[in-house]
């Protein structure tokens, strides 16, 4: 933060000028548009401009049955698509009164959680490349590379998977998977190490980070912000503890905060809860249960006429689907609440009063994707 | 003489929306079965009142979204706490095509971007909104995309009974 300069009348029109970050520009992660409002360097008003990537998905679930939107939800959020599966077939299950094998809710707890570290890879890798650290975002590349080849072993795709099915998953996990996963998470407890010391010993890192973009926890609350963004401000709000679905409960895991609220405070609980999600995946594959993965579900599901809504933490924040069903094949209306649109509207706030450089710090550790806000 | 505040969390948030909104229509529903354990339906209005309630009881506006009914939308609104002990709020207004809802944007920030998209793609026109424009679908559109009359979307008559 610092103050601009006075500043004399007659150089006004040519001080206080707009700049186009975007819809393509590097630092926006997909096709996004920040509409800025510059005095010299400082940021007087951002504006986000969205809507370059949508596709219509609440229509789309209007004109088919709810299994031929499987494949949809994934297609939100790319980099977390296991999650908005399984998310979504859990919307569909409590709609319908479903009943899921344990060992499918393991199953899925596991590869949700390994989806949730390839996507935190991305989200604090790609802030850190875009403060100018080239090096960790190859290393979380390689490190993520890792865990889509594992999810491919068993879903067959690499980011939009369609996994989970109502009732269960598609197929059983392989002993490849099984010895696979616990290399991997030997592997990523031992270089937990290496990135502490390549980020966080780094000063250009640390003096672009602290203090940098504080979101406090009145404008969280305003601005309904969720996810590892609010748990950097110090409240320790998550949905796998606050309303535990699938078999959550079962396994210990904290939720990492930090009081800052600065860009640095999300990157490390970013950092922080990767290694939660190693916990819970070595406890469930400790624990996997044997038993069906699927249970017995019709070819079309016709849930009661009625509505329900399903939340669930993405690797963003409270990710949720409102689906209201009048009792035939076809969904009425299916919601989805995005949790990058919340987040991203916050930046409206707090960038205010910061450098041009900032701004690509702020944006970057809030960790958006541009799919999932247009929808 | 008052009447003493309930301890449970729930029953205080009853006792005092039925105070403000006499005219609202409470129904205690099973999480569950649903994800939502209060459900408050209003006619028109009131929605003002049941949210600066919420936003005093510190909890956060999730999401704001309308379905179609043709003749009339339900606009619901849910609001859930950060709070260890979970709870969700979800408030239902029914509401005639030609009226226009009041904005909450005042009340919580998160609704100027909520109503926009609303706006966006119901051609609801919330009043006393700063800043209502075209949000995701392009700025000289025609159309309103969700309305159930808009593509080959079906629409069910029965629905009315179920929702309401």
């Amino acid at each position: 933060m610092l103050n601009p300069k006075t500043i004399d009348d007659a150089s006004i029109e040519q001080r206080v000028y707009q700049l186009n970050l975007g819809p393509q520009h590097p630092s926006t992660h997909g096709v996004m548009h920040l509409l800025v409002t510059l005095d010299g360097e400082v940021v007087i008003k951002l504006e986000p401009v969205i809507g370059y990537s949508h596709r219509g998905h609440e229509k789309m679930a209007e004109n088919r049955t709810y299994e031929q939107f499987l494949p949809n939800p994934p297609r939100m959020d790319y980099l977390s698509g296991m999650i908005f599966n399984h998310g979504y077939c859990m919307a569909v299950e409590k709609l319908c009164g479903i009943e899921v094998p344990r060992r499918a809710e393991y199953i899925r707890v596991i590869t949700a959680e390994l989806n949730r570290i390839a996507s935190h890879f991305i989200g604090a890798m790609d802030y850190a490349m875009g403060l100018g650290a080239i090096t960790p975002f190859l290393w979380g590349w390689d490190d993520r590379e890792h865990i889509l080849d594992l999810l491919e072993g068993i879903a067959g795709s690499r980011l939009t998977y369609s996994y989970s099915r109502f009732g269960g998953v598609r197929n059983d996990i392989t002993k490849d998977f099984y010895d696979g996963t616990r290399r991997f998470i030997d592997r990523l407890r031992g270089r937990f190490w290496d990135y502490e010391n390549l980020i966080n010993q780094n000063i250009i890192f640390i003096k672009r980070s602290q203090d940098v973009g504080v979101i406090t926890k009145e404008a969280a609350l305003a601005y309904g912000v969720t996810g590892p963004t609010l748990r950097g401000s110090g409240v320790a709000y998550d949905v796998r503890k606050q309303e535990p679905y699938s078999v959550y409960p079962e396994f210990t895991f904290e939720i990492p905060t930090r009081e800052a609220g600065d860009c640095l405070a999300r990157y490390q609980v970013r950092m922080a809860e990767m290694e939660q999600s190693l916990n819970i995946i070595e406890q469930a594959l400790d624990r996997l249960p044997p038993g069906p993965i699927r249970s017995k579900v019709p070819r079309f599901v016709t849930p009661p006429p009625g509505d329900c809504y399903c939340t669930f933490e993405s690797a963003r924040g409270e990710a949720g689907f409102y689906i209201v069903s009048d009792g035939s094949r076809i969904p009425y209306r299916i919601k989805v609440r995005a949790p990058s649109f919340s987040n991203l509207f916050v930046l409206t706030e707090i960038c205010p009063g910061h450098f041009l450089a900032d701004v690509i710090a702020i944006f970057g550790s809030i960790d958006v994707t541009v799919p999932e806000i247009d929808r | 003489m008052p009447t003493e505040e309930p301890k449970k969390p729930l029953a205080s948030i009853k006792n005092s929306l039925v105070q403000l909104i006499p005219e609202a229509e409470l129904r205690d529903r099973d999480d569950r079965e649903c994800g939502y354990h209060l459900e408050v339906r209003l006619v028109t209005r009131g929605m003002r009142r049941v949210a600066r309630e919420m936003r005093d009881r510190l909890f956060f506006l999730e999401t704001i979204t309308a379905v179609d009914f043709l003749e009339y939308f339900h606009l619901v609104y849910l609001f859930t706490t950060y709070h260890e002990e979970h709870l969700r709020v979800m408030a239902r207004v029914k509401l005639p095509r030609e009226i226009r809802p009041f904005s909450v944007w005042d009340i919580y920030a998160e609704a100027i971007w909520l109503e926009r998209e609303v706006y966006d793609f119901f051609g609801i026109r919330f009043q006393g909104h700063p800043d209502l424009r075209r949000i995701i679908n392009p700025d000289d559109a025609d159309y309103f995309p969700l309305l159930k009359n808009f593509g080959k979307t079906k629409f069910t008559a029965e629905i009315d009974d179920i929702l309401c």
